[in-house]
């Protein structure tokens, strides 16, 4: 659980101190007064990571040299720090040159309108999805996905120009190797969250008709002999056109295609409850909850699904939501509420 | 009125200074005065070292190691001849395998190793110099001994290829647990390597 969080530098606030209450937190505020970037610092300082900017750079206040985050997660110091382009960071006052023992500590589920893109968007965020997961509970799973990609750009740069084969077929061994085990793991990580994605989504649309998803492997069980079959046409389109870079996740509502036949509110309820498998099968792999960092999400669903969410979120675990307004929040005994304007995060309750 | 600095060859020797690896302005400047002040400096014996070094050092014809003649004294001891060749990525990675002293046979320096994400082919590798010599020597046997990363196994499976119409035995090193190591202490990969590079128990 995040006890507190200090902010220099970083994105609208020169400074800031924020001590959020350990289950539910609701931020308000007009827009552009810093309610995303109060959430960002959270996620950068526990995952080194920004959920929305592609660089830490971004987050550096303008005409300033860095940024520092600083807090309490449970007992533990996390410190860091982005200048020069470098990030340092430090655990109980002692500085790290690894990251592993640091991200160790914590871990974060991010839920954004963005998420939308889960149901909405190409194949990309759906991988990205099982990646995040891959990365945090599966042993290996980041190396091999490190070691994929890289053997693929490889033999794509290769086919590309027109190279001969035997300097592509040496690329094939990691492409086997490590493809294999990213298949591998990605159908088993989507078995894990069929279940918990299906009730979730039953509990936040109040019933109504099931979601399915269904992993869509990128190559056929045996990888090694459909890259071989799939010569002529890699020859053609010069790129690889097997593996799991063309993996996907079907989603279905009711036996439909969520993209093509739900209606928005329905394909917010898919993405909630994929969002919500993901945290909980993130819970069963460590000791304490990760934080829910839920973002601009509650002023778009309707009375109903709002409140089926909230219910359906973890009751022991720490929650920071931001909305514009909390006109429609039901006299909510243990949350903390916090007005964010003015470059201040406040207390009114 | 234009403000006092040093003097023009100070600025010359700062500006090649920082022309070396892992030197930056700071550095090159704070070493520049050193040179030019420090009563222990002796400046003209690092000149002369390194004009010695330019021009005797170079790379052997035959295997690409560093030495001061047209060969290295490893292509140049008979006693090595005939025995096996260990194909290397660098001529940095000779030494380590020399200080085993259990490699009695000769090199051969590819100069990198296949990246095509930094437009290094074969034909920027010395492999026609590696086929020309086989030909010739006729080793016992051809050691592989690259990286175990993407590249350096992609070079790997290419020379594997390439050489084995050549009909000499033709093996890679072993990639397995680091000596003195227990196994708790392997990382699943490395563990996955060395048991799928197993060997059998003589009985
Ligand atoms: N690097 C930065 N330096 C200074 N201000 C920034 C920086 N990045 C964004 N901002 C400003 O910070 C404000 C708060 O943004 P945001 O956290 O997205 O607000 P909210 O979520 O409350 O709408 C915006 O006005 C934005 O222009
Ligand atoms: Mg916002
Ligand atoms: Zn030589």
């Amino acid at each position: 659980m995040l006890r507190d969080l200090r902010l220099r530098d970083f994105r609208c606030f020169p400074e800031l101190v924020f001590e959020p209450a350990p289950g539910l937190n609701f931020l308000a505020g007009p827009n552009a007064h810093g309610k995303t970037s109060v959430l960002e610092a959270v996620c950068i300082l526990l995952r080194l990571q920004s959920p929305r900017a592609n660089s830490l750079a971004e987050a550096v206040r303008f005409d300033q040299p860095g940024f520092g985050l600083d807090g309490h997660w449970g007992e533990r110091h996390m410190h860091m720090k982005f200048t020069d382009a470098l990030k340092h960071f430090a655990l109980d006052s002692k500085p790290q040159s690894r990251s592993a023992d640091y991200l160790a500590v914590a871990r974060v589920v991010w839920i954004s309108n963005d998420d939308l893109q889960l149901v909405r968007g190409s194949g990309s965020p759906r991988r990205r999805y099982l990646d995040f997961l891959g990365a945090q509970v599966v042993p290996n799973y980041l190396r091999q996905l490190r070691v994929y990609e890289r053997a693929l750009r490889s033999r794509n740069a290769l086919l590309k120009d027109n190279r001969p084969r035997r300097e592509i077929a040496a690329f094939d061994s990691s492409l086997h190797e490590a493809g294999g085990f990213l298949l591998q793991a990605r159908a088993a990580m989507c078995a894990d969250l069929r279940n918990s994605a299906r009730e979730s989504c039953r509990r936040i649309s109040g019933g109504g008709e099931a979601l399915e998803m269904a992993y869509l492997p990128g190559s056929p069980a045996d990888f090694a002999a459909a890259l071989e079959n799939s010569r002529d046409e890699e020859i053609r389109l010069r790129t690889t056109v097997v593996g799991p870079h063309r993996d996907d996740i079907a989603i279905r509502l009711g036996g439909r295609e969520a993209v093509s036949f739900a209606s928005e509110g329905q394909q917010r309820s898919v993405v909630l409850a994929l969002k919500l498998a993901q945290a909980g099968r993130l819970e069963q792999s460590a000791d304490d909850p990760p934080v829910y960092l839920i973002d601009d999400v509650f002023g778009e669903l309707d009375p109903t699904r709002r409140n089926n969410l909230l219910k359906a979120l973890p009751p022991g675990a720490q929650k920071l939501i931001t909305a514009t307004s909390l006109d429609w929040l039901v006299e909510e005994d243990e949350a903390a509420l916090f007005s964010v304007g003015g470059g201040v995060v406040a207390k009114k309750k | 009125m234009k403000p006092a600095d040093y003097p023009e060859p100070f600025h010359d020797l700062v500006r090649e200074l920082r022309r070396l690896p892992g030197v930056g302005p700071r550095s090159a400047e704070r070493i520049a005065l050193w040179l030019a002040s420090a009563k222990d400096a002796r400046p003209l014996d690092l000149a002369q070292a390194l004009r010695h070094a330019a021009e005797n050092l170079r790379s052997c014809q035959t295997c690409g190691f560093f030495c001061t003649e047209e060969f290295c004294e490893i292509c140049r001891d008979e006693t090595r001849a005939g025995g096996e060749i260990c194909v290397v990525e660098q001529a940095t990675d000779i030494l380590p395998l020399e200080r085993t002293a259990f490699f009695h046979g000769r090199y051969h320096v590819l100069g990198g190793r296949l990246a095509p994400l930094d437009h290094v082919g074969p034909e920027q590798l010395r492999i026609g110099e590696l086929l020309a010599r086989i030909k010739i020597e006729q080793p016992r046997e051809i050691i592989l001994a690259l990286s175990a990363d993407v590249e350096g196994e992609a070079t790997t499976n290419y020379l594997a290829e390439i050489l084995t119409p050549a009909g000499i035995p033709l093996t890679r090193i072993a990639h397995g647990l680091p000596a003195g190591g227990g196994l708790e202490h392997a990382d699943p990969l490395t563990l996955q390597r060395a048991l799928s590079g197993r060997n059998p128990v003589r009985v």
